[in-house]
C-alpha cells in the first residue's frame, strides 16, 4: 500500500477523523485519551457493520487483530489498515516483525513499549487529544498530534560536540562538518547505545547535538526523549535519514526528486520498504549510480558529499542549529 | 516502597486489561483513593462500584475505564502480584509513586516511564539493586535495561 489515507470513526458519543500516511503508526500517551476507544469502535464495526452504530469512512478496509490466529490472520489480510492494541505480546515478536516487512497492508499500534524489531519513523508516533465537542455538545471529537518533530530543541542550539546513530557515510559526514567547526563528532554504533554515549561524555561541557535516522529512530524516541527532558544540554535532530538530507538539499548535480520529497508516502510502497529510510537510500544510489564523482554508497562517501559546499548546504538545511 | 523490574519478567501479568476484567473487586471503588485516581485520569466520577461516569462515554462499568486506571487499581488491591505497568502512562506515574507509600509494590515496566524531572522519589530497581531517588538516577539504569530486552 502506499499514498496517505483518510480515516473518520464515529459513535454518537465521540468521532476521531485523522490521516495516516506510512505503513507503521504508534499511538502513545496518557492513559484516558481513547487509544482503546478508537480500536473497540473498529472492532464493532468490522465485525457487526451498520448494525454496530458505529459509523466508518476510508478508502482502504480498516480492522482490528487481537486474537492467537494472528499469524495466519496476517498472512491473509491485504492492502487493509489494521489496528492493533496494546495487551498483544505478539507486538515484540519476530515473526511479528517479519510478516510486517514486506505486508501491503498498513499498521496502526496502540503501544508504549520500544518495539526495536520495527522500523517506524518518529514523525508517526501520536498521541490523541479531546480537541472540542460537537452536536450539541454531545459528541467529543479527539484528534491526533505529533508527540515527537524533527529537532527536540525550542531554541537556537551552539553544538559542541556530535554523536551521529551511524557508523557508516553519516558520520563521515558529520566528522568532517566537526573537524571544520573544531568541535568532537562520535559515532553511538547503533540507535540503543546513545543514552550510554551521552552518559560517558557527561563531563563534556556545551550543547551535545544527536543526528539519527528518524525515519527509523521511533523505538528509541521515548526513551530519548525523557531523557532529553531531564537534562540540559544535548539536543536530537532527526531528519528522515541521512540520504533524505542530502537530497532536501538539492546540492547534487542533475537530480531533481523534489516532487517525491514533497509527498514521499505517494511514491512509496509498503511491501518494497519497510521503512522511508531504506527508500531514500535506495534512492540516492539509484539516482547517482552513474555518476563518478557522485555515487552513493552507505558504507564509503565519495569525496564529493565532504565538499565545503555540500557541508555548507547541510549546515543551511539543518534549522535551530547554529554552527560557530 | 515501590519496585521496578525494567524488561522482560515471566512472573509479570502482561493484559493488564483482561486479567483486570475477570478478577476485580466491586469493593475496590469504595476507596478515597481509587476516587481520586479515577478522576484524575480518566475525568470520570464513581457512582456505585458497577457503575461509572465518563464525561466521553457516559455511564459505563469498571471494565471500560482506561488500561491505565484498572492497572493502577491491580497494583493498588493486589500488591503480591507483578503487573505490567506500562499499560500506564506517564499521568499515572504520580499515583504509583502514591501507592508506593503506603504499600509494598513491586510493578514492571517495558517502556521509560516519566516520573517528573523535579520530582523526589525512592525507587527501587530489582534487575540490578539499586536505590535511586531521581530521574538523573534512574535514566541510565532504566535504559541500561530496557535495552536487554529481546524480541519473543
Amino acid at each position: 500500500m502506499k499514498g496517505s489515507h483518510r480515516i473518520i470513526v464515529e459513535s454518537r458519543k465521540v468521532k476521531y477523523d485523522f490521516i495516516i500516511k506510512r505503513n507503521i503508526t504508534i499511538l502513545t500517551g496518557d492513559s484516558g485519551s481513547g487509544k482503546t476507544v478508537l480500536i473497540d469502535l473498529i472492532h464493532d464495526y468490522r465485525r457487526y457493520g451498520a448494525d454496530s452504530g458505529v459509523q466508518l469512512s476510508c478508502d482502504r478496509a480498516c480492522r482490528t487483530i487481537d486474537s492467537e490466529d494472528w499469524e495466519r490472520e496476517l498472512k491473509e489480510i491485504s492492502d487493509s489498515i489494521i489496528f492493533i492494541d496494546e495487551g498483544n505480546r505478539f507486538l515484540k515478536s519476530k515473526k511479528f516483525a517479519e510478516l510486517v516487512q514486506g505486508s501491503d497492508n498498513y499498521f496502526v499500534i496502540a503501544t508504549r513499549e520500544k518495539l526495536p524489531t520495527l522500523p517506524y519513523s518518529i514523525n508517526e508516533i501520536y498521541g490523541f487529544r479531546e480537541s472540542g465537542k460537537f452536536h450539541n455538545t454531545r459528541q467529543t471529537y479527539n484528534e491526533l498530534y505529533h508527540l515527537y518533530g524533527e529537532i527536540s530543541a525550542e531554541t537556537t542550539i551552539v553544538p559542541q560536540m556530535i554523536i551521529t546513530e551511524d557508523s557508516n557515510s553519516g558520520y563521515q559526514f558529520f566528522s568532517e562538518l566537526a573537524k571544520a567547526q573544531k568541535i568532537t563528532c562520535i559515532s553511538a554504533d547503533g540507535k540503543s547505545n546513545i543514552i550510554q554515549k551521552l552518559e560517558e561524555n557527561r563531563d563534556i561541557k556545551g550543547t551535545k547535538l544527536i543526528i539519527a535516522d528518524g525515519a527509523a529512530f521511533g523505538s528509541e524516541m521515548r526513551e530519548l526523549n525523557v531523557y532529553l527532558n531531564n537534562i540540559e544540554n544535548a539536543a536530537l535532530y532527526a531528519p528522515e535519514s541521512f540520504e533524505w538530507l542530502l537530497l532536501s538539499c538539492n546540492i547534487i548535480p542533475n537530480i531533481n526528486v523534489q516532487n517525491i520529497l514533497q509527498k514521499p508516502e505517494d511514491y512509496i510502497e509498503s511491501k518494497d520498504f519497510v521503512s522511508w529510510e531504506r527508500f531514500f537510500t535506495a534512492l540516492l544510489i539509484d539516482k547517482t549510480k552513474t555518476s563518478s564523482v557522485w555515487s552513493y554508497t552507505k558504507k564509503k562517501l565519495s569525496k564529493a558529499y565532504l565538499s565545503s559546499k555540500v557541508i555548507n548546504s547541510v549546515k543551511k538545511f539543518m534549522k535551530l542549529i547554529k554552527w560557530v | 516502597m515501590l519496585t521496578i523490574i525494567y524488561g522482560d519478567e515471566p512472573q509479570s501479568i502482561y493484559n493488564t486489561n483482561v486479567y483486570f476484567k475477570n478478577t476485580y473487586d466491586p469493593e475496590w471503588f469504595e476507596t478515597e483513593l481509587a476516587r481520586k485516581m479515577v478522576e484524575d485520569i480518566d475525568h470520570s466520577n464513581i457512582l456505585s462500584s458497577e457503575c461509572i461516569s465518563s464525561p466521553v462515554l457516559g455511564q459505563i462499568p469498571p471494565e471500560r475505564l482506561s488500561g491505565g486506571v484498572k492497572t493502577l487499581l491491580l497494583i493498588l488491591n493486589e500488591p503480591d502480584k507483578i503487573f505490567n505497568a506500562s499499560a500506564c502512562g506517564d499521568n499515572c506515574a504520580k499515583w504509583l509513586l502514591e501507592i508506593g507509600k503506603i504499600k509494598d509494590i513491586t510493578i514492571n515496566l517495558r517502556h521509560m516511564m516519566d516520573f517528573g524531572k523535579n520530582t523526589a522519589f525512592e525507587i527501587k530497581v530489582k534487575n540490578g539493586g539499586e536505590l535511586v531517588h531521581s530521574m538523573r538516577e534512574l535514566l541510565p539504569i532504566a535504559s541500561k535495561y530496557l535495552n536487554e530486552m529481546k524480541p519473543e
